[in-house]
């Protein structure tokens, strides 16, 4: 654990790429507010942690290595700064909302982070529900920079290649419970709520982060 | 001694190309060991292999007693400076500080002195570092985190002759001072040749000559002069190299020289050079290795 930390540290000494989410942030609201497409800017947010996952591998494990950590530790530890970094987000992205609510969508009617469905509930729901998301792609993004680094960019395409059939099987199965297929057998997803919905999040995270601890266990620098 | 690094039967594959083959050495606890071959022989995997930054295909490694593959036991008591080492976009300072939170013997004063010898700045990034400067990173990182075995593979490319001087004299201080097991892998063979106590020489993968350095330093003597008095030296002896042009002749005696042997040079008119390191681990490179009857001293060619 205590190497966990170390190597959390060790991570955000490349503080740039960190602060520049306020940026991210403070330019999404800007475009969502002046566009009025509101939340849909809001995405540009998230996908910057699948980025920032994909950041803590490439030149940061080989010197993690030289530094003695393992692979398992540099794994969990730079998991472990996701989970933070979801968890702060997620807090500012609950404070942003209430602020927003409070002053009627920023004087200005915006439904910047007010998310049909997904962020719209209770305060503890929001946090929950945006730092589970935000923690998924983090460590998503953590995954594809580790299948880069021990397969190079063959690899990163096999990978994606794989990630788009199980898009594909997956709009297919939606479909066939669209069409009651399931029904039968008792499976549906309708009626998720979004809390319901963060506990599906939360699991996909839990497989992705087994993923990239397998695929670095046999990387090499 | 106990041994602080221990190899046994070591193998590495590539696809169908053996890198290590069958590689078996030890090295002795608080000593500086070479780690000597030509280039593609094989030291830099066996490095990494050491370092834990790479798989073995068969065979044991053992590090402080333990194998360093994700044992963290291990790996924190091991520090390993690579040549084509990869940093993140951090500044050297940065570098530094990181490593203080991961090695324990963690000196910082040694490593701001030794930043300062380099004239490496702190508050550089480590990309817009000259290659030169991004080796001293390297070095002061080696020597700094005091960790128990220390690899170095080829630390100084790039380090200009003052910078390396620099290097040898911080690293034998240190070593005097803080003393540990040092692994050395290097081109500059005589230039480094006065720190090892041991040299082990890779050719194509695999271990050709594994000896103490003093074995070594007294193992070989160029003879040279009139072709009589060379060939009644030399006479019934191994030799490796045999020159002849005209009335002279050289040839490359192995083995020291008795007290006799160098009365009957002198009056013989013999010209006596002992090989240096540099020459000897050539000619073992070269497969032309024979054996020398001393104790200590093991080869796998011994094609004379």
């Amino acid at each position: 654990m205590n190497t966990w930390v170390t190597v959390a540290r060790y991570q955000l000494m490349r503080r740039a790429s960190y602060l520049a989410l306020l940026w991210i942030l403070a330019f999404c609201f800007a475009v969502g507010a002046v566009s009025g497409a509101g939340s849909r800017y809001l995405f540009g947010v998230v996908l910057y942690f699948a980025i920032l996952g994909m950041q803590t591998i490439g030149r940061s494990l080989p010197f993690g290595l030289t530094l003695g950590a393992s692979r398992r530790s540099f794994c969990s530890g730079t998991a472990l700064l996701g989970m933070a970094l979801a968890v702060v987000s997620g807090l500012v992205l609950t404070a942003l909302q209430a602020i927003e609510r409070a002053t009627g969508g920023w004087w200005l009617s915006l439904h910047f982070f007010r998310v049909t469905y997904l962020l719209n509930g209770p305060w503890y729901a929001t946090w929950l529900t945006s730092a589970v998301g935000l923690f998924a792609l983090f460590v998503y993004g953590m995954w594809h920079g580790i299948v880069n680094h021990r397969w190079g960019m063959l690899g990163t395409l096999a990978f994606i290649a794989v990630q788009a059939v199980l898009v594909v099987a997956g709009v297919l199965v939606g479909n066939l419970e669209h069409w009651h297929v399931f029904s039968g057998v008792g499976g549906s997803s309708a009626g998720l709520t979004a809390l319901g919905l963060t506990g599906v999040v939360a699991a996909l995270a839990v497989l992705l982060l087994a993923g990239g601890h397998a695929t670095i266990r046999r990387a090499t620098v | 001694m106990t041994a602080a690094i221990s190899v046994t039967g070591l193998t590495r594959k590539y696809w169908d190309q053996i890198v290590l083959d069958d590689v078996s050495f030890t090295v002795p606890g608080g000593t500086i060991t070479g780690l000597l071959g030509r280039n593609g022989a094989g030291k830099t995997t066996l490095l990494r292999i050491l370092a834990g930054h790479e798989f073995p295909s068969s065979g044991l490694v053992r590090v402080l007693g333990g194998a360093p593959t994700e044992n963290e036991a291990v790996l924190r008591r091991l520090v390993f400076v690579r040549e084509d080492q990869a940093y993140p976009d951090i500044k050297a300072g940065q570098a530094l500080r990181a490593a203080s939170w991961f090695f324990p013997n963690w000196d910082s004063a040694l490593a701001s002195s030794l930043l300062d010898s380099f004239g490496v700045r702190a508050n550089k990034a480590v990309k817009r570092l000259s290659r030169g400067q991004r080796s001293a990173l390297g070095i002061t990182i080696g020597l700094a985190a005091r960790a128990e075995v220390t690899l170095f593979d080829e630390p100084y490319a790039g380090l200009d002759a003052v910078a390396r001087q620099v290097f040898y004299d911080r690293l034998l201080a240190d070593f005097a001072e803080f003393p540990r097991t040092v692994l050395l892998s290097t081109h500059l063979i005589d230039e480094a040749a006065a720190l090892f106590e041991g040299v082990i020489v890779i050719d194509r993968g695999r271990v050709v000559l594994d000896a103490p350095a003093d074995v070594l330093r007294g193992a070989a003597t160029r003879v040279s002069g009139p072709c009589l008095a060379v060939d009644a030296l030399a006479g019934g002896r191994p030799v490796w190299e045999r020159r002849r042009l005209g009335s002279q002749a050289s040839v490359v005696m192995v083995g020291p020289l008795s007290q006799d042997d160098r009365e009957q040079a002198r009056s013989s008119g013999l010209d006596l050079t002992p090989l240096s390191l540099q020459q000897i681990v050539v000619q073992a490179a070269a497969g032309v290795l024979a054996p020398v009857p001393e104790a200590g001293f093991e080869t796998e060619r011994t094609s004379a």
